[in-house]
């Protein structure tokens, strides 16, 4: 057989083996992301057998646009997702410095920060909840001793945010110190003895050497954090219900509500699209801000 | 691991910001950890004591027998057992025929498959929420394992396959063409060369897809709604009502679906890390 022919046959080989998760892939995600949208820009009735299309239109995101519920949601969503990420990074480079210097126990460590982020979103949940309970809470009780009067801490929005934000942090914070480390295991330690040499001194040594290597590492941790809070969705179901009023509703709670308490499949399915247009845009933009990191690594894939 | 040469003695040794920090690092994420498995073996009126007591005055097992018999948690914990067991063993297999095609054979447009493969992975659950719900009442697989593990698969396979191919990569090609030029096929070469060199990444890949799966909740919520089809993470969630949450209940639960799952990534961490990190240190 010549040599063109069997690539070629190589790689319809390639294909069959490849076509099983395609055809999968895309028949559980692409075909519903595609009906999703249809249905965002349609009047729905919901009848016995299903959907009944009744019109197009698109009044499904003039009402989205134009309602406060909605508007607070996106508001909401994008702070806290700004914040705790920020305050994420910020804990888990102190963190992965801090076990990269820990000369005993680093290894029970790394395994006891595996746990919360090993564990059920759901059950995180419950516990934080238990722990900020009014009457009987852990936390409350702390706080207690500290103040003269503590807050109902989930009643009240602004501790009731902080509160959801802690327990998040407290969960996810162990990811980012993980991936932060394995940069930071990476700097070849000459790059150490240079700033030495040049008399720079702990903190200038940090600043100048370790977090400029650090850039791709953190790069990756702040995508996959950023998409994952900005879907959050167990957590306040869970712990808050999305208040105390609507304070802690995010986006993925708002599409919730609408399509399966509602019913009300437009106007979800226009949340629905407009939250995943907001994620492939956050996608498209860091492709772009990290492009040289990304195509980098695309070519060290290739070889 | 570059900066341990400067020695200390006694003391001065362990008193250090960097050890004290680690202690406080310790207690940070152990407390809630701690305060769950206590909680758990509190009576109610224990757990709903304030103060707080520090360890159960009247170590009871009640929240568990309360849990696995009138609170239906076992049937929740085989339930998710099925499921993700399904949909990991579903997962790695898939993962592995594309994963290696994708490394190895010379297909045109690999580039985009990968590129697309990722996007989906990111893409949020709500977003393909509804039409799933839809589809599935169509087809009556609502309430059922396969209603689950279908697009538990379709979820995590992105990422399995972005493992796997990148593992492979790494695998030597000298073996594989000496398979090639013995006149073995492509099956034949999979089969004898590279899945005895695919075991550690699908090792990892496996240990990822379970947890993940193990953990998931809004299709849980939304596509296994009935008592005898939901998975722990719901049977947890819903647990209780407005007035009343019982706490002890609920951590018994909670310590039956984390211990096991928690156990399995701390004799595994080697293969949690190293998966957690390659994908981050390769891009």
């Amino acid at each position: 057989m010549s040599a063109p022919s069997l690539t070629r046959q190589r790689a319809r080989v390639g294909w069959f083996l490849t076509l099983p998760a395609l055809v999968v892939v895309a028949a559980v995600t692409i075909f519903p992301v595609a009906y999703s949208v249809a249905i965002s820009f349609t009047r729905v009735g919901l009848t016995y057998d299903g959907l009944r299309v009744e019109d197009w239109t698109l009044s499904n995101y003039a009402t989205m646009l134009g309602s406060s519920a909605w508007r607070e949601a996106l508001v909401f969503t994008l702070g806290y997702t700004v914040v705790t990420v920020a305050v994420e990074l910020v804990l888990g480079i102190a963190v992965a410095v801090l076990l990269d210097r820990l000369e005993v126990g680093r290894g029970w460590l790394l395994a006891l920060l595996l746990i919360p982020w090993s564990m059920i979103t759901v059950v995180s949940a419950q516990l934080w909840g238990y722990l900020y309970n009014a009457t009987y809470g852990a936390v409350t009780w702390g706080l207690g001793l500290l103040l003269d009067e503590p807050p109902v801490i989930l009643g009240t929005p602004a501790p009731a945010i902080t509160a959801m934000a802690v327990a998040d942090i407290w969960k996810t914070t162990p990811f980012v110190a993980v991936i932060v480390l394995a940069g930071l295991v990476r700097i070849p330690a000459e790059r150490y003895e240079a700033a030495e040499v040049d008399g720079a001194g702990a903190w200038r040594t940090f600043v100048s050497v370790v977090l400029p290597a650090l850039r791709p590492v953190v790069a990756v941790a702040v995508l996959f954090r950023v998409l994952q809070a900005f879907g959050i969705f167990d957590l306040p179901f869970v712990l808050t219900q999305g208040g105390p009023g609507t304070a802690t509703q995010s986006l993925a709670m708002l599409g919730y509500r609408a399509l399966f308490h509602d019913l009300d499949m437009g106007m979800g399915a226009a949340v629905a699209t407009a939250t995943g247009l907001l994620v492939l845009g956050c996608c498209l933009l860091f492709l772009r801000v990290f492009r040289s990191h990304v195509d980098e690594a695309g070519e060290g894939g290739a070889t | 691991m570059s900066r341990r040469g400067r020695r200390r003695t006694g003391v001065r040794r362990y008193l250090n910001p960097v050890t004290v920090g680690g202690l406080l690092l310790v207690v940070v994420t152990a407390a809630p950890l701690y305060w769950m498995a206590v909680t758990s073996f509190k009576s109610p009126v224990e757990a709903g004591a304030s103060p707080p007591t520090p360890f159960p005055e009247d170590p009871t097992l009640d929240n568990y027998r309360h849990a696995l018999d009138a609170a239906d948690m076992g049937r929740y914990l085989y339930n998710s057992a099925v499921v993700c067991v399904s949909s990991t063993v579903i997962v790695l297999a898939l993962a592995l025929l594309a994963g290696y095609a994708l490394a190895r054979l010379p297909m045109r447009g690999r580039g985009p498959v990968m590129v697309g493969l990722l996007m989906i992975s990111v893409f949020p659950v709500i977003a393909v929420v509804t039409p799933l719900y839809l589809v599935e009442r169509e087809l009556g697989l609502l309430n059922s394992h396969a209603g689950l593990i279908i697009p538990y698969v379709a979820f995590h396979l992105p990422f399995a396959v972005w493992m796997l191919r990148n593992s492979l990569l790494d695998l030597p090609r000298e073996l594989e063409e000496a398979a090639t030029i013995d006149g073995a096929g492509v099956l034949r070469t999979l089969r004898s060369v590279i899945l005895p060199g695919a075991g550690p990444a699908l090792f990892t890949a496996g240990v990822f897809t379970f947890a993940a799966t193990w953990t998931e909740f809004l299709m849980a919520l939304t596509l296994n709604s009935e008592n005898d089809f939901r998975t722990i993470p719901v049977g947890i969630a819903i647990y209780g009502d407005r007035y009343q949450v019982p706490y002890g209940v609920i951590f018994a639960a909670a310590m039956a679906a984390t211990v096991p799952v928690a156990l399995l990534v701390l004799v595994f961490r080697r293969a949690v890390l190293s998966g957690l990190t390659d994908g981050a240190v390769k891009g």
